[in-house]
Formats: structure tokens, sequence, C-alpha cells
């Protein structure tokens, strides 16, 4: 039974539909690709996985138990992170305490062994100075301190919205390597939702294409790439 | 440059809600005739006062994005400038309506540029509370220079009424509707037909992308403000022909129109009329009722906490 | 500020309030007491702001506390005391009630719907005669502790001490992570794990809960309830500008605030009657646009700024 499960996942926002019954299975140890042009859903697709928005259609079921009714923040208590694309690091916050709230409320920590266990978390991913202001931070770091964040609270299934975005070559092949030791030391289940089709060749296992809310292609990076349609999606044309 | 406006269509499942709600609407309206004729025509009359006053909310919500906390006491403003006029120059409220819309606009100018304007890149709670202090400013002010003491016109003309069938009603409070229903007609053309209108709407719906076809994103502000304090200025002169002014006679004001601004949704003018008439009819019939008169004042917070909980069962979002 | 000095402040503090009626003439005596019950109000309002959420209702919370402690003292016969508890536990059920309703209210919508509670509250009391004794009030039969002024002034302390006490808490404990989660940016915080509804009525209750219980207080201290003098929108005014000076999203600062603006206000009631009421609201304008983290806020901010340079990249936990 696979840890991460949608059957026919979909959702409308009035008129339009920004995810069409979306199937796909993610298990522990799996990295997956989730690609597709700009306006695919993709994003909409991770809300709907993370519980920010409800479903129109469709149910997902995390480790054999259905938790299509279920709040946001439980999922996130039962184990289901992500980061966020748009990073909205929590100003008034400083590094360290913006890691420790998932220990705090998803691993239910009290504040003390909050405290440790965020150390030695940015520790492992080479965060260092934790008491700086998060407008102080660079770009490198504000990506681990989001994927800190994301772990902090314990996942099983991880998220990675576009969390490349904004790195140079060397930062991208940093993060790359965090995630897949991450990956291996923590057995998750990783989804990747990224543009730089280096990454996804290098870092996935298999890949789903979105587009216009639909999974249009399915299968490991090399046999994707070459799909007509895949490539009629990105560049326009006769789908 | 032309400025093409999108609107959103009606689509079918709309058109059934508009319309049972329009038979509901109808059918309640026949009820309350038949059973209070009285409670009807002064319904309508209140529903025009809290609509009139609240579109110049609207607007400003629509367009600025803040809420104006202090938009009862603008109105109380321009009602004690329209008594002056009448007081000190013998101008007739509905004469005086212009130079005080004028005045208004003025002032309205002036708070927009030195405080409303600083605010606006600050987190929204600071604006909230910044035109709450604006409102007790104003409010205390007019306490101070002339006490809480209620002062009223005596004109002929607002005691006129009409009789229909058995009974007799005052007809001047239609003055509110007529002025509501101007407005939102006066607006709804400035805003698709005109140039600066069209440049308004565009500022309110994308204020970043209105800036990269050229708008003038602060000065829009500015104007749009500006014109909508000077439109309650009018509401205020209307409203001193007839009603008592004091300090702190802007206040329910204020709460009602948001009250209304809040049901019928933001953007929507027309809706506000709607909205209006529900607020001003349960009110009146409520007043109706003899040992529960009191009752009315709550009324608008019913409503309130009905259009949240029917929203909120709406959206279902997890 | 070193740390041996944080840590003995706030007791050199207290230690001074309470003493201070012993040594301090009637005048000064009364404009105190009546300072902390503003300076309460101040915390409590503060303690909800940090969830980002406003509330202009204070004096909404505040009367039905002084109902609540006026009727249970003249139907049930309960001793002051018991009655001041009472009027707390009230006006935290009506919150919790109500936050089903309220609490799926963001910013405006909230703030405004808090604005109309007073106005609400004051209606329904005022009509619902038979119970609240209508537009004339309810007369208590004694003053607590038959109103002798030091005592008067010391139970309002408690009532500050209790809300101070309760703020500390809620700043040491994971509440300040949640609430400060939630202000910034709620999907994130929903993403941590955090059940917004849950905290958002924590504090929504707890906030409640202290102005019921100062309602109570000062009812206890008046003798008289009425639908007028309780509601009274200066109970939602003054202790808002008062947070807004001292500096928000903190404990000292409301406290600060209180006392500036208290005794800044007694004074000018001497120069120009009813100007006071002016300058509470141009204060807070002026607050919003010039200072808004208020002076605490801002000496906070300097600390910090200055003690980042001095440190210049070392880690320091």
């Amino acid at each position: 039974m696979p840890d991460l499960e949608t059957f026919g996942l979909t959702r409308h926002f009035g008129g339009l539909v920004a995810v069409n019954n979306v199937s796909f299975t993610l298990d522990c140890g799996e990295i997956l690709g989730v690609i597709g042009p700009n306006g695919a859903g993709k994003t909409t697709f991770i809300n709907l996985v993370s519980g920010i928005y409800a479903p129109s259609s469709g149910r997902i079921h995390f480790k054999g138990r259905d938790i299509t009714g279920l709040p946001a923040h439980k999922r996130a208590q039962m184990g289901i992170s992500r980061t966020f694309q748009i990073i909205h690091p929590l100003e008034n916050l400083d590094v360290l305490e913006n890691v420790m709230l998932g220990f705090i409320f998803s691993r239910r920590m009290g504040l003390k062994e909050a405290r440790r266990s965020a150390e030695a978390l940015c520790g492992s991913l080479g965060l260092g100075d934790l008491s700086r202001d998060v407008s102080q931070i660079t770009m490198l770091e504000t990506k681990k301190m989001e994927i800190a964040h994301a772990l902090a609270s314990g996942p099983s299934i991880l998220f990675l919205d576009e969390v490349m975005a904004g790195l140079n070559v060397d930062e991208t092949r940093e993060i790359v390597q965090l995630v897949q030791r991450v990956t291996r030391e923590r057995n998750i289940g990783v989804g990747v939702v990224e543009h730089v089709m280096s990454v996804i060749r290098d870092l996935t296992h298999r890949v789903i294409v979105l587009e216009a809310g639909e999974i249009i292609a399915a299968g490991p990076y090399e046999e994707v790439a070459k799909n007509p349609g895949v490539i009629a999606a990105y560049l326009g044309g006769a789908a | 440059m032309r400025i093409v406006v999108t609107r959103p269509r009606v689509g079918p499942g709309r058109m059934w809600q508009v319309v049972l709600w329009t038979a509901l609407a109808a059918a309640g309206t026949a009820a309350v005739l038949l059973w209070k004729p009285t409670a009807l025509v002064y319904g309508v009359q209140r529903a025009g006062l809290y609509a009139a006053v609240a579109i110049p909310m609207a607007l400003v919500l629509g367009i600025v994005h803040i809420v104006n906390l202090a938009h009862g006491e603008l109105m109380m403003v321009a009602a004690y400038l329209a008594y002056f006029a009448a007081r000190l120059l013998g101008l007739d409220p509905f004469v005086a309506l212009v130079p005080v819309a004028l005045v208004m606009a003025v002032l309205g100018l002036a708070l927009y540029q030195v405080t409303i304007r600083h605010s606006l890149k600050a987190p929204e709670l600071n604006q909230l509370i910044l035109t709450f202090g604006l409102g007790i400013a104003l409010s205390q002010m007019v306490n101070l220079l002339f006490t809480s003491q209620s002062w009223k016109l005596s004109l002929d003309y607002v005691s006129a009424s009409a009789t229909v069938g058995n009974i007799s009603f005052g007809v001047f409070d239609f003055v509110y509707a007529g002025a509501a229903i101007a407005l939102a007609l006066g607006l709804r053309l400035f805003l698709t037909r005109t140039r600066l209108g069209k440049a308004a709407l565009a500022v309110g719906q994308n204020p970043r992308g209105a800036a990269i076809v050229g708008i003038d994103v602060g000065r829009t502000y500015a104007f749009v403000f500006a014109l909508a304090v000077g439109l309650i200025g009018a509401v205020g002169s209307i409203f001193l022909a007839k009603q008592a002014i004091f300090p702190l006679v802007g206040g329910p004001y204020t709460m009602k129109s948001f009250c209304l601004v809040a049901m019928a949704g933001v953007g929507n003018i027309v809706g506000i009329l709607y909205c209006s008439l529900a607020l001003g009819l349960s009110e009146s019939i409520i007043n109706s009722i003899r040992g529960y008169a009191g009752w009315s004042n709550v009324v608008f917070f019913a409503i309130i906490i009905v259009t949240i909980l029917v929203r909120s069962f709406r959206e279902r979002k997890a | 500020m070193t740390f041996a000095v944080r840590r003995f402040l706030p007791v050199a503090v207290i230690a001074v309030a309470v003493l201070f009626p012993l040594v301090s003439g009637p005048y000064p005596l009364a404009v105190a007491q009546s300072i902390l019950i503003y300076m309460a109000l101040a915390v409590s309002w503060d303690m909800l702001l940090r969830s980002g959420q406003i509330s202009f209702g204070i004096a909404g919370f505040f009367g039905i506390g002084a109902y609540a402690a006026a009727i249970t003292t003249l139907t049930v016969r309960a001793s002051p005391i018991i009655s001041i508890l009472l009027a707390g536990a009230c006006s935290a059920g009506v919150a919790f009630l109500l936050g089903f309703v309220i609490l799926r209210l963001r910013k405006v919508y909230f703030a405004i719907t808090t604005l109309a509670l007073a106005e609400i509250f004051r209606v329904i009391v005022h009509n619902w005669g038979d119970f609240t004794g209508g537009p004339e009030g309810l007369v208590l039969p004694s003053l607590i502790f038959k109103g002798d002024s030091r005592a008067l002034f010391w139970i309002s302390l408690g009532g500050v001490l209790l809300a101070c006490g309760l703020s500390a808490l809620f700043q040491r404990s994971r509440l300040r992570f949640a609430l400060t989660a939630i202000r910034n940016n709620e999907v994130s915080a929903r993403s941590s794990g955090i059940d917004i509804f849950k905290y958002l009525m924590i504090v929504f209750v707890t906030s409640s809960f202290i102005q019921g219980i100062v309602g109570g207080i000062q009812v206890q201290l008046y003798g008289y309830a009425s639908p007028d003098s309780v509601f009274d929108a200066n109970y939602t005014l003054l202790p808002l500008a008062m947070a807004l000076l001292g500096g928000i999203y903190s404990t000292p600062g409301p406290v600060l605030g209180a006392v500036l603006l208290g005794v800044a206000a007694e004074y000018l009631k001497l120069k120009i009657p009813y100007g006071h009421l002016v300058v509470y609201g141009i204060i807070i304008v002026l607050v919003i646009l010039l200072l808004p983290d208020g002076l605490y806020g801002q000496y906070r901010r300097s600390v910090r700024d200055r003690a980042r340079m001095a440190r210049g990249g070392t880690a320091h936990a």
C-alpha cells in the first residue's frame, strides 16, 4: 500500500478547474518530480495534499487512512509537510524560532527540547548563527531554513515547491545533495516541484507531468522528457 | 490608450439564486405591505438612508482597499457644516449640499495626504486603528467645540406627508432613497464610462497592473478618497435637513454601513441597495412591534452574524 | 540593561505599587486607581492583538463583567470577591460562545464585529429590564471593603497583576510562538501544525476573562452599573491608546503607556475639560503614523540593533 495516494483529486475555483482528476502515489524513500508549464496547477496540487485547500472532489489517503477532510494543521502533525514557493519567513521570530515551530506544534515538544532539536537540525543542514532575524540571511540560508522548518514536523511526506528558484549552480547542487541525504536518512517520500530540469533529472526516481491541472505523462525522467505531448506542453503547439 | 475593465459574468447557477431571492423579496414585501403598511414605507426610507451612507464607504473599500472607521464621523462633520451654513448664511441644506460636499472633499484630500497615505504600505491593522483614531479625534473635537447637545433645523418641507388609502406617512425621507439610487447610478456611470473612473476601477482590481500601464495609483487613491468624502458630505448635508445632529451621531452609521458593504460583497454597489432594503425593512418591522422597538438596533448585528455563518458554510476550506 | 536588573525591576515596580497607598494622598491615589483599571484593560487588549486580531470590543466584555458582578451580588448575595470571579467567568463564557462564530473572521471583519459588540450588549442590557434593571441600571448595597480607598487601590492592583501575569505567561510559553506565527502568516502557521482556531480561542477567552474581572472590580468600586456607564466607549478607547503609545506586543508596553497617558490625561482634564478625549484620538493617529512600535517597542528595537552590531556575525544563541 503506497504511503500517499490520491484518487481523482479535483479542485475548482469558480469556473476555473485548477486541478483535474489527479491520481498518483508516493512512497517513503521515493523522490517524485512534479513538472509542468506555469499555471499547470502544481502549487494548487501541493495545497490540496497539504490541506490548505479542500478538494472539490476526489480523495487522499495517507498510510491507508482517508485524510481528505483533515485540516492542514492535523496533516502536518500526522507527517505531511511542504515548503512554500513564495517564502514568508515569520518575522518577529528569528531563524531558530522559525524552525522550532514544527517541533513545538507538530511533535508537541516542550520549548527547551524543541530548541535543542531545532539547533541540531539546523546544524545538520549547515545553518548557523540562528539568532539572526530572517531578513538578514542569504537566499541559500532561507531555503535551508524553509526545509528545516518543514522537516521539524517530522514528516514522512515532504513536498518541495520550487525550492531551487533563485539559487546558483553550486547552491542548487548543495540543496540537491541535502535532499538526497535527508530522504535516505529519514526514509521520507519527497515530491519535488521544479522548473530546473537538470535537478529533476539528477534527483528524482520518477516524474509526473501536469498540464492544465491534469497528469499528461508519468514515468522516469528520460522517458517523460522525450514524450511529444510533454514537449508540446512546454513549448506550445498542439498537445 | 483604452482601458478595458472586465467584470465577472453571472453564470446559470447564480441566475437561479437571483430569481429565488427576488421572489422571496417580493413575497416578503407583499406580506409586510398587508400586515404593517407603514413599516414598509419607513423601512424603505431607512434603507435609503443606510444605502446612501454606505455607498461612499464601499467606494473607498473597493478601490483604496481600506475600511474607513471615521466614515460616520465625516458625515457628522458635514452635517455640522451644513448646520452652520443654514444658521449663519441662511442656506437651505439642499442648496448648501454642493459647497459642503466640496469643503468635505478638500478635507478628505487633506486627511488622506497627511495621514492615510502613509499607512497604506503598513499592515492592515494600522489603517484600521488609524481611521478609528481619526474618528475619535473628529467626534471629540466637535464635542469640545459645540458640546454634546443635539441640534436640529426646523424646515417646513420635511414634515410633508402623503395619504394612501387610510394610512398616511411622511414622504420627505424618500429623498434618501433617491440619493442612494442617484449615487449608485452616478458611480456606476462614472466608473464604467469615464476615463478617470475606469482608471479607478483598474487600480481597485489590480494596483500593480494599473501602475504598469501608466496609471498614477497614488493620485487615484487620493482622488477616490476625496470623492468619497465629498459624497458622504453631500449625504450629511441632506441628513441635517430632518435629523438631529450631535457629536456621536455618526458612530452607528459607520457600523451599519460596514454591515451593508460586507453583506453585499466588496465592489458590489448595486448589491448595497438590495441589502439596505433587507436591513431597513427588518429594523422597521421590529420597530413597529410594540414592546420590542428598542431591539431594532441589534438587527444589523444579527445580519452580520448570519452573513458570516452562511459565507463560512459555503466556503468550506480545509 | 543587565540580566540582574531586568529580573529585579518588575519586583521593584510591584513593591512600589503595593506601598503606594500607604504614602500617597487621596487625590493621587484615586487617579492611580483609575489608571490601574485602564492598565489591566490595555494589557488584555494587547494579548489578543498578538494574534493579529484587533478588538474594538473591550467595553463589551468589561460591561458584561460589570453586570455579572452586580447581578450576582444582588440576586444570590455573592460576596464581592466571588462576584468579581464570576464576572470574569461570565465574560469568558460569552467570549467562548461568540468565538465559535466570530473567530472565523479576520482582520477588518473581526474588528468591526467587535466594535458592534459593545453596542449590542448595551442595547440588550438596556432592553432586558427585568433582568438587568434597564436604563436606570443597578445599585449595589455597599462598596467593596466599605469603600476604603487603599483597599480599592489594592484590588485594582490585583486586577493588573492578574493581567500582567497572564500576559507574561503567554509570552514565555508556546502561545507566543503560536500567536506570532498566526499573526505573520496563517498558511505558514497551519503548515507548522498550529491549530489556529484553538489558539485564537484561548487568547480571546483569556483576554475577555481579564476584561470581565476588571469590569467586576469596577462595579464593586463604584457600587453602580448602568448600560451607558459600563459600555462606555472610553473603556475601549483609552486602553487602545495606552497600549499603542507604550508599545504593543509586550507586557511592559501597555503598562508604561497607561502610566504616561493616565497622568497626562489627568493634567489635561484640568486644563481642557473634555479635551482630553480629543488628545487620545490624536495620540492614536500620531503613534500609528510615527511610532508604530510604541515607546517600549522602539527601545527594544534599538537594544536589539545595538546587540546585533556588537555581535557582528558571531554565533550567539
